[in-house]
């Protein structure tokens, strides 16, 4: 196992650098520079020369990203271009906002999902089932900022039930900060329900039909310890494995949600920090959504290995 | 008052002005400008406000001028009259996108960063929603016998939120630190030419003069609210404007988060006790996109949005909850066609594809009939020394197909670039389908706004080096920056490249006219020579849009995108 997690952060690594020449370069490679992007199109050559000095941006790339890159070694950031503003003064309190919606959200969607996916493999063919598995599968297959507008229209604007907005106001209690959040974290149910409960309805079914199931129904078990002991601990492996890989999604792919409801969050910060030119703010975001990618992923992985006593990574059954 | 008093009291304020205000009196007491300019016009010069006020009413006839200018107004539906507000709470705003880059007085470019900023700090005058200038920190203000030098009397007694007292030297210097080309101060295209570095002297603790490269008689405009960089700090101002927001201003900020809001408390040690903010507090949520605070205003979590377009928020345009304040503006787009370049080398082609463009159905369609119609000049309908007795361009196919067969060119391909912005994408569409009626095969390449403004310097921007293309220009209170940096032959914003001596000279004559009569002369003639050349077509320029709840009372705007709410509140009875 040790052995297992020490490959995979040496190849995380690899993969983080890689990924920060890849957004740095490309980043830099679209027209346009950054003086001129902060300043505008109508400031003086004078103006923008004398602010991409101030900002450094004047300097060859390679020489930009290696003070970058040093500057990540020692712990600092950089200065964001546009706010000029420390990059982590920005970053974490995004990240902590982007983490409360992901948790919102999967507070509701886990239980729901697998309840919902177990339900119907228990009921496998009937209405019941179709209900849930098309039902799932359509809500999917409804972009998120679609189910954004249809719940803004309905709750927001119509019954006035919830605000329009996630921002919730500073020093909010849980209680107001989850009422601000339920908008955009339903949006996200809606998307990953259908996803998470066919993998539970899933791996139910295979497990109703595994060999142990039908030994501890004929040794005399009563349904609901079957259920419990042998169904659910086997048929939940895919499952947990795939929710552990949405945390990635969840943490920094939200752009469109967190742009309609104002929602300060990472991917709302990787979108401004792209479309200005931001390029410490960017490079920093997608480092920090690639971390919490290569981290989701790794604890999938751990997880499953330690949920299921067959599996033993990186070649540790020997 | 008596007729007598009155004669007795016109000819003592008569007797102390200049000869430049009495020019002024003149014109307005033989008809030829009307009230509005007059006041207008008059504030510019810096006479003071109640003399104008005694003098408008005195010597008016009230009748209007052909020349008009009396329909110019500004404001279109400017949200009533003062209403009665209770006093106290705390008026929620909202801003798209809000500020976008740091808050910096010297530096700051958009529209987010100005509002904010204008609401704890001042400028020597305030441009109102009416154009007029409004005195704020300075008094009043003299230009000499050309306009080439003007004297600002600074207001005395006035103190920054930190307690120090604000002088003439903190003006000169703030004036100084624009003008500078070392500080890349964004006011330095609007300087360009007209105050150069270490321009404005202190003469005394209540004296600023300002000695201009050559006479300028709308300068006072362009050291006022208009020129939203002229804010005055304090002298000692290091450049980290946005931890305190020091300035003079009737707002003190208490909370700022960059990219999400921005909340202030009342300054009830303002200055100008008439303006004291009858609210308590005021918070202002940034919004990135329009369409979220669209939604914000129709949800009730904001009672204010401090500007809409007209394109992004029809919703509100009708809806019976919500008043909409509308402000005619100088906001336009110019439709660059390159003078020097096939097949806009021949003016013929050129006046053709203007004479192509059905305006009226672009101001319905684009904007709801909230815009006015351009008449291919940068003088817009709300500017007073534009002359409306210029006729307008309207649609002529039957003529433009006519100038293109004389000028020999049929079929011709051009690609019209601009940018993925406002009505930008709709506007070179239609513009596609206006070229195709008279032959022209316009192909639109809209890219995002950086590539298309580059690197904003002639040979490194599709914008200053296409055949064609839209270029989205914000509001300015008089002209002159439009007409000398889009189209004299140095102009640095020129993508027409058009080159024409008798422009220049024209508006030259435009720019040092220190009375409205010559203004508006020079007018003419610039008007008449850009409808003949057409090296830009301005369709329309659109109105600046403003909404509120229908229990808020008393909000002013200006179409810069500052905004008063001095006397703003909930009204009473709501």
């Amino acid at each position: 196992m040790a052995k297992f997690i020490a490959k995979r952060v040496a190849l995380g690594l690899i993969t983080l650098f890689l990924l920060s020449v890849l957004v740095f370069f490309m980043a830099n490679v679209l027209p346009g520079n950054v003086g001129r992007r902060v300043l505008g199109p109508f400031a003086s050559p004078q103006a923008v020369a004398a602010l991409n000095h101030q900002l450094g941006t004047d300097q060859p790339l390679v020489t930009q990203y290696v003070d970058q890159m040093k500057g990540y070694l020692k712990g600092d950031m950089g200065t964001t271009v546009a706010t000029r503003q420390p990059v982590s003064d920005v970053l974490w309190p995004a990240l902590w906002r982007s983490a409360k919606l992901a948790i919102l959200a999967f507070i509701i969607v886990v239980p729901l999902s697998i309840l919902g996916g177990v339900y119907a493999a228990l009921h496998e063919g009937s209405l019941r089932d179709r209900v849930i598995t098309v039902g799932g599968l359509s809500a999917a297959a409804v972009p998120d900022f679609v189910w954004a507008v249809v719940l803004l229209i309905v709750f927001s604007l119509g019954l006035g039930l919830l605000p329009s907005t996630a921002a919730f106001p500073d020093g909010s209690g849980v209680l107001t900060q989850v009422k601000y959040l339920l908008l955009p974290a339903f949006c996200l149910v809606f998307v990953l329900f259908g996803y998470i409960a066919r993998m539970a309805r899933a791996g139910t079914i295979e497990s109703l039909d595994a060999d142990y199931t039908r030994t501890a129904v004929i040794k005399g078990l009563p349904q609901r310890a079957v259920l419990r002991r042998h169904v659910l601990r086997n048929s939940l492996l895919p499952t947990i494995a795939v929710i552990a890989t949405q945390v990635g999604y969840l943490m920094g792919g939200l752009v469109v949600i967190e742009l309609i409801f104002n929602y300060q969050g990472i991917g709302q910060m990787i979108f401004r920090a792209a479309t200005q030119k931001d390029f410490p703010s960017l490079e920093a975001a997608v480092l920090v959504v690639g971390v919490v990618f290569l981290v989701s992923t790794l604890i999938a992985d751990i997880l499953y290995s330690v949920l299921n006593p067959r599996v033993r990574l990186g070649g540790a059954e020997s | 008052m008596s007729q007598r008093e009155t004669t007795r009291r016109v000819d003592a304020i008569r007797a102390g002005s200049s000869e430049l205000e009495n020019h002024l009196i003149d014109e307005y007491d033989a008809g030829h400008i009307s009230r509005r300019d007059f006041v207008r016009r008059g504030t510019v010069i810096g006479m003071s406000v109640p003399i104008i006020g005694f003098l408008a009413s005195a010597c008016g006839t009230g009748k209007k001028t052909s020349t008009g200018g009396a329909s110019t107004g500004t404001a279109v539906q400017a949200g009533g009259k003062e209403v009665q507000v209770r006093p106290g709470g705390t008026l929620k705003l909202g801003m798209s996108p809000g500020p976008t880059t740091e808050i910096d007085p010297i530096k700051v470019a958009d529209e987010g960063g100005l509002g904010v900023m204008s609401q704890s700090g001042e400028f020597l005058s305030w441009s109102d929603n009416k154009l007029q200038l409004q005195p704020r920190l300075a008094e009043s203000w003299k230009p000499n016998a050309d306009g080439s030098v003007w004297t600002f009397k600074i207001r005395q007694g006035v103190k920054f939120h930190d307690g120090t007292t604000m002088t003439a030297n903190d003006v000169a210097s703030s004036m100084n630190a624009l003008s500078d080309p070392k500080n890349g101060s964004n006011a330095l295209s609007t300087f360009a030419g007209v105050l150069s570095k270490d321009s404005a002297k202190a003469v005394d603790d209540s004296t600023v003069t300002f000695e201009l490269d050559g006479p300028n008689g709308n300068f006072p405009y362009l050291v006022s609210s208009d020129n939203y960089n002229a804010l005055i700090v304090p002298a000692s101002f290091s450049g980290k404007w946005e931890k305190t927001f020091p300035g003079t201003g009737p707002w003190k900020m208490e909370r700022y988060t960059p990219n999400s809001g921005i909340s202030y408390v009342k300054n009830a040690d303002y200055w100008d006790k008439s303006r004291v903010p009858k609210l308590d507090r005021q918070e202002v949520k940034f919004y990135p996109k329009e369409q979220a605070q669209i939604l914000a205003m129709q949800s009730g979590e904001v009672d204010v949005l401090v500007h809409f377009s007209p394109t992004g928020g029809r919703a509100l345009l009708n809806d019976p909850n919500i008043t909409v304040i509308e402000l005619r503006s100088s906001v336009h787009r110019e439709v660059h066609m390159r003078n020097d370049k096939a097949p806009f080398n021949d003016k013929r082609v050129r006046q053709a594809m203007a004479l192509a463009v059905d305006r009226k159905a672009l101001v319905n369609g684009l904007f709801g009939g909230k815009a006015d119609i351009g008449n291919d000049s940068p003088f817009a309908p709300v500017f007073p020394t534009t002359d409306k007795s210029v006729p307008q361009r309207e649609q002529d196919l039957a003529k433009a197909k006519a100038l293109m067969q004389e000028a020999g060119v049929n079929g011709a391909s051009v690609e019209l670039n601009t940018w993925d912005g406002f009505e930008l994408s709709d506007l070179a569409q239609l513009l596609q389908t206006y070229g195709q009626k008279i032959g022209l095969r316009l192909t639109p390449n809209v890219t995002d706004a950086g590539t298309y403004y580059g690197d904003a310097v002639f040979g490194k921007s599709p914008w200053l080096d296409s055949t064609m293309g839209i270029t989205d220009y914000g509001h300015r209170g008089v002209p002159n920056l439009f007409l000398t940096a889009q189209l004299t032959s140095k102009g640095v914003w020129n993508a027409a490249h058009f080159r024409n001596p008798t422009y220049d000279g024209l508006v030259k004559e435009y720019v040092q006219a220190l009375d409205i009569g010559a203004q508006r002369a020079a007018a003419k003639k610039i008007q008449v020579l850009l409808l003949d050349e057409t090296p830009n077509i301005y369709p329309y320029f659109y109105f600046f849009l403003t909404s509120t709840k229908k229990n808020v009372g008393n909000v002013e705007v200006s179409a810069m995108g500052h905004y008063d709410i001095t006397k703003a509140g909930f009204t009473t009875g709501s």
